[in-house]
């Protein structure tokens, strides 16, 4: 077994462990995002979901740098991910140079931030799509089949994470599901916000912080996050100070 | 609703039936009602006489039958940590909303999270910048800002999030904006920076003493 095969194994077997449990939605796509970058090779992942304005929302991602967080946030007027979601199918970018016609605002904008390609897979839930998985790359060209293949398998993953509900029985529980899921993002920022001003550091730093903290007190994220924002619970500065997230 | 995080209690019924229903929640302790105030979603019952909702709710559902209720639809009104209440609504008929219908329950949810918001922020906005210019939505720059600001203030989230709106009200500018400079460190609120100030407490990117303003506060 090649050891690319045994961190997909890997990933796999983690992922069949966490949604038997009880676990954290942000902290699983997380955490997913961040595999996926590894196992496909790609420089970013974003897993971004849609609400019921049709918004994209940002869930988690494999950095959380405001810049890679605006690229995200840009895709509501137009991008990949805004493409894939309408289409249903995959989007690839394989040279952003070539792209300013299809995407004049996001093309240039993903050019400043480093990269050089970008694909979308959409996740999908039955006929309906609820999201989609952003892949960004620093040097251009598509993506392999099979590479696009496993992405699509970790979307899947995530679209089951984010419905947690082992049986859609009815259609109300997608949308039960799927605002919890968007509330519960809404919680992070707010953390990270109290966090970076507490400790006077970057929002980004503020998440690694908190991130940290849940995986060693073996917390779950939100409930952390929840503790954070009533000031039930104090987070002491990350050592050293200033490290950006990956 | 709640005002301040405290009591809850009923704000607002738009027939008797809707009051007797959230009533007969709070008596039995539960109902979908009860749900959304201790989980994170909506909770949507479509068919009150269904085994599921008889089996989930045994007390409430068929309570809610005999009044001639058939499916109930609640709401939380909420931005992550803020939570005002609960929105809910019912219908004599069984049967699931439409698309259309849960996006309007799901954006009257948000106008009441926001009514409520500038409410305490004391400002009073028009419809059209509520679900427009100044619509809180899901923007991470704005909730990490009111979290930075509720530290500033020593405040809660919510409030945290009510200065930002009067902010951005006073100063006619978008919300989104407003949290991207307090998130960049180039505005801060302080209890000094009154909210209905329109005469420009902003210290924007080419001001320095922001910093020291900063440290100083700490």
């Amino acid at each position: 077994m090649s050891s690319t095969d045994r961190r997909v194994r890997e990933t796999f077997v983690e992922v069949a462990d966490t949604l038997v449990a009880e676990y954290d939605v942000i902290d699983f796509l997380d955490s997913l995002a961040r595999r996926t970058v590894d196992l496909l090779g790609v420089t970013a992942c974003g897993l971004l979901l849609v609400d019921n304005r049709g918004a994209l929302n940002l869930m988690a991602a494999s950095t959380e740098q405001t810049r890679m967080l605006e690229l995200f946030q840009l895709q509501n007027a137009e991008g990949p991910c805004l493409d894939c979601y309408h289409a249903g199918q995959p989007v690839q970018c394989p040279d952003l140079a070539e792209a300013d016609n299809r995407w004049p605002n996001f093309s240039p904008a993903a050019r400043r931030t480093g990269f050089a390609a970008v694909q979308a897979l959409p996740m999908r839930l039955r006929e309906d799509t609820i999201g989609a998985m952003n892949l960004f790359n620093a040097v251009p060209g598509a993506l392999q089949s099979d590479a696009v293949e496993l992405g699509q398998a970790l979307a899947n993953a995530a679209t089951i994470g984010i419905l947690h509900e082992r049986a859609i029985r009815r259609h109300e529980m997608v949308t039960e599901q799927l605002q919890t899921a968007l509330n519960s993002r809404v919680l992070i920022e707010q953390a990270k916000g109290v966090l970076a001003e507490r400790l006077n550091i970057s929002v980004d730093e503020a998440f690694t912080a908190l991130r940290s903290h849940a995986r060693v007190g073996n917390h779950k994220l939100a409930d952390l996050a929840k503790a954070v924002v009533d000031g039930s619970v104090i987070i002491p500065a990350p050592l050293p100070p200033h490290v950006n997230p990956a | 609703m709640t005002r301040d995080g405290g009591l809850r209690e009923p704000v607002f019924a738009t027939d008797s039936r809707s009051d007797e229903l959230q009533e007969l929640q709070f008596t039995l302790g539960e109902g979908p009602y009860m749900e959304v105030l201790s989980g994170g979603g909506p909770v949507l019952a479509a068919d009150l006489s269904s085994t599921d909702t008889a089996r989930r709710w045994p007390i409430f559902a068929s309570a809610a039958v005999e009044r001639g209720v058939r499916a109930v639809f609640s709401f939380p009104v909420q931005a992550g940590a803020i939570r005002f209440g609960v929105l809910e609504v019912y219908r004599p008929w069984e049967g699931p909303l439409s698309a259309d219908e849960l996006t309007d329950a799901l954006l009257c949810a948000d106008a009441a999270l926001e009514l409520a918001i500038d409410d305490r922020g004391g400002i009073t906005v028009g419809l059209e910048d509520l679900l427009d210019k100044r619509f809180i939505g899901r923007h991470a720059v704005v909730h990490q800002a009111a979290g930075m600001v509720s530290v500033q203030l020593g405040a809660t989230i919510t409030d945290g999030l009510a200065w930002l709106r009067a902010y951005a009200y006073a100063h006619d500018q978008r919300l989104e904006l407003v949290a991207t400079d307090v998130v960049a460190r180039k505005l801060r609120s302080s209890l000094d920076t009154p909210l209905q100030d329109t005469g420009g407490s902003r210290n924007n990117g080419a001001d320095p003493p922001a910093e020291t303003t900063k440290e100083g506060d700490r």
